[in-house]
């Protein structure tokens, strides 16, 4: 029968060519190429059991709760495809962001794969997005807060952040259409623009070729696709399907009947968003308490680290290729990773913007930090402010420093060359060393 | 061990199958779905395994680029400048056009105020009205206008406190009838409502980014990110009693924004 369906396949298509090209494809093989592959399958777990919700959920003010909170007393699959949804997304983001640390520390990014670090950075905004329209869906007490939050950094964007917040909630919040411009966010926008961007990047990772550690820049060395390579990715799928299931079943995620229904003058105390939304929110508790005017407009406390703060960390983000490319001054193409140890001082940087995310997702709970060591909020909020801009150095220099000693050690041991040479035999019987390509 | 995998993976994948049809709680069905996948797992991993496949198999990477430019036809070559910018505001144009239509998206702007009018009742989330000796001295309430309940940006914080301790300011003698002081719920920070009120030092404290107000001083903030006061609104008492608001709040309420000038 498959063999049936290949050949009606291959007599009107010409396919075989195509799947030979596909089945025959050597992937180079290492535990940590399996990173963005969790990502993937998340993703697909995301559409899978999303595809479902929305057969459930009703996109209106008075019924959204209930059409979210009734899954669990109508069915128990319909809660747990609720749990499962969440805890993908909660993995789908981890993953990509776990991913995209391989790819920064090994130097992945570097010509000729530029752009597919920005569709990846780009993927990274639009899942966290994603999450946040998602998780405010049920319209909980919890998420309605977030929401509001939102909506007050949309009107803190000096010239259009009326006109943007007024779009978005149909005017003045909570606003009737508000949940219903959130679903077609959450279900019909931000998925397909990830789906797309997924498929460009994955077209061009089999395009240009995947990155290897081996150091032979003239060979991709790996894996044959079929059935080698084929197997060890459905085992990371089976794996990926697994740990988020397990995860579901027992512990719950967002559970919104004990948040109960939005009102909006209700809060949960504490109120954190989701993880990935996080250190947004510790930016805006340790933010400076101090708006100014510009020609009578006021620009709100909100503006600076709700708006500025991640602009500005994700436009370097998304330049790091050029900025590293400019730092190095090296433009050359590059196919062989590198170690991580191999550039100390981006072990350094990339190790303090993770420290800085890590302390301002901190920040983001410091109430109930300081209810748990009896100190006054307050003096949380000094340690953070504190914490987030030294902190965040003293982790980058030592992580570099670290680094740089490895570096060292590897080096006097002769475990790890960095140069790679042909010798040649020149005339006089001796041998010439010759440069292999560029070999990191 | 490719085959106790897959025998694992039929296995639970039937039972999950079976504890779904028959409402199973969601811990067994998940669990049970789980194993499933962890067979699949094992079984490929066994079978890749198995393969002993060579992880050295090589093939050419080839350099995609630079390649040679592709030709242009002569006479558009000759004529490229002006007509090559000309296309190009083109689509610029074109591009603002598509965005004209997200700006006409925008409703008209929400009227500015609450509901809060003058001589309108206060009353609790159950719509019951509110009489200056409702509260005790230390209570505290969230407050609506009569029949309004709800409505946007109206919510209240209502406190009664001890008679001589409130700073009454200058221009807002008489708002706060026997110690009933009653200041906007909504932050000026984010808009959160701000939902805790702490007795013992008279101040509200906003649950998500711990703004705190002080109730004595015109709800003025003194610790957190928030930067103006919370708006107080003006109360009487009417013939019968009952709390009363003089009017709309003064001040916004709710968060600052480019356009709401004070």
């Amino acid at each position: 029968m498959m063999r049936g369906i290949v050949a009606f396949l291959d007599d009107r298509f010409g396919s075989n060519a195509g799947a030979r090209f596909v089945l025959r494809k050597i992937y180079p093989d290492h535990w940590s190429f399996y990173l963005g592959e969790f990502a993937l399958y998340a993703f697909m777990l995301l559409v899978a059991t999303g595809v479902w919700l929305t057969f459930v959920y009703q996109a209106n003010p008075t019924d959204a709760y209930d059409s979210v909170a009734s899954l669990s007393r109508a069915a128990p699959i319909g809660y747990l495809m609720r749990q499962v949804h969440h805890w993908s997304a909660v993995a789908f983001v981890a993953a990509i962001l776990i991913h995209m640390a391989r790819i920064f520390f090994t130097a992945a990014f570097r010509k000729p794969r530029e752009l597919n670090w920005v569709v990846g950075v780009t993927m990274l905004i639009l899942a966290s997005l994603t999450g946040f329209t998602g998780y405010s869906l049920p319209n909980d007490a919890l998420s309605g807060v977030g929401l509001r939050i939102a909506d007050s950094v949309l009107l803190a964007v000096p010239f259009i952040g009326n006109w943007a917040s007024d779009v978005f909630t149909g005017g003045g919040f909570p606003g009737p259409l508000i949940l219903q411009h959130l679903y077609t966010i959450h279900v019909y926008f931000l998925p397909v623009i990830i789906a797309l961007l997924l498929s460009a990047h994955l077209g061009m990772l089999v395009y240009q070729k995947h990155t290897q550690f081996v150091r032979e820049p003239q060979n991709v060395v790996g894996r044959r696709f079929w059935p080698d390579y084929a197997l060890r990715t459905l085992a990371a799928l089976g794996a990926t399907v697994a740990v988020i299931l397990a995860l579901a079943a027992t512990v719950e995620i967002n559970p919104i009947d004990v948040y109960g229904p939005y009102k909006d003058w209700t809060a949960p105390n504490p109120a954190v968003p989701d993880w990935y939304a996080a250190f947004l929110d510790g930016g805006l508790r340790i933010g400076p308490s101090f708006e100014f005017t510009i020609f009578g407009h006021p620009i709100p406390a909100l503006f600076l680290p709700a708006v500025v703060m991640p602009l500005v960390v994700l436009s370097i983000v998304i330049a790091w290729p050029w900025i590293d490319a400019a730092f190095t001054r090296d433009h050359a193409k590059h196919d062989v990773l590198v170690p991580p140890t191999f550039a100390p001082w981006r072990v350094g940087f990339g190790s303090g913007l993770i420290a800085a995310g890590t302390f301002l997702t901190l920040a983001a709970s410091d109430d109930a930090q300081a209810l748990a060591i009896h100190q006054p909020v307050q003096s949380m909020v000094t340690f953070y402010r504190i914490l987030v801009p030294l902190g965040s150095l003293l982790v980058g220099v030592l992580a570099g420093l670290f680094a740089r000693e490895l570096r060292r050690r590897s080096a006097a041991h002769g475990t790890e060359s960095e140069r790679v040479v042909a010798l040649r035999r020149n005339e006089h019987g001796g041998f010439d060393e010759e440069p292999v390509g560029s070999a990191l | 061990m490719t085959r106790a995998g897959l025998a694992i993976a039929i296995l639970f994948a039937v039972a999950a199958t079976l504890a779904a049809a028959f409402h199973a709680s969601p811990a067994i069905l998940g669990w049970l779905a789980a194993i499933a996948a962890v067979g699949i797992t094992l079984a490929a991993g066994a079978a890749a395994r198995d393969l002993q496949a060579p992880d050295d198999l090589r093939e050419p990477r080839h350099a995609r680029g630079p390649t040679a430019p592709v030709p242009e036809p002569p006479d558009m070559a000759t004529r490229r400048g002006a007509f090559g910018r000309l296309w190009g505001i083109a689509a610029g144009a074109f591009a603002v056009l598509g965005i004209a239509p997200f700006i006409a998206l925008a409703r008209k702007p929400a009227p500015r105020g609450t509901a809060w009018t003058a001589g309108a009742r206060v009353v609790t989330p159950d719509n019951l009205p509110v009489r200056a000796d409702t509260l005790s001295v230390g209570g505290v309430a969230t407050v609506f206008p009569a029949d309004r309940v709800g409505a946007p940006e109206s919510a209240t914080m209502l406190i009664r406190l001890p008679s001589d301790v409130l700073r009454v300011q200058p221009d807002r003698t008489g708002w706060a009838p026997d110690g009933n002081v009653a200041y906007s719920k909504i932050c000026t920070h984010a808009g959160c409502p701000v939902a805790i009120y702490r007795h013992a030092s008279y101040e509200l404290y906003c649950p998500c980014h711990q703004s705190v107000f002080d109730v004595l001083d015109a709800a003025k903030p003194v610790s957190g990110p928030a930067t103006r006061a919370l708006p107080q609104l003006a109360l009487d008492v009417d013939a019968e009693g009952y709390l009363i608001a003089r009017g709309d709040y003064t001040e916004p309420v709710g968060p600052d924004s480019w356009d709401r000038t004070l």
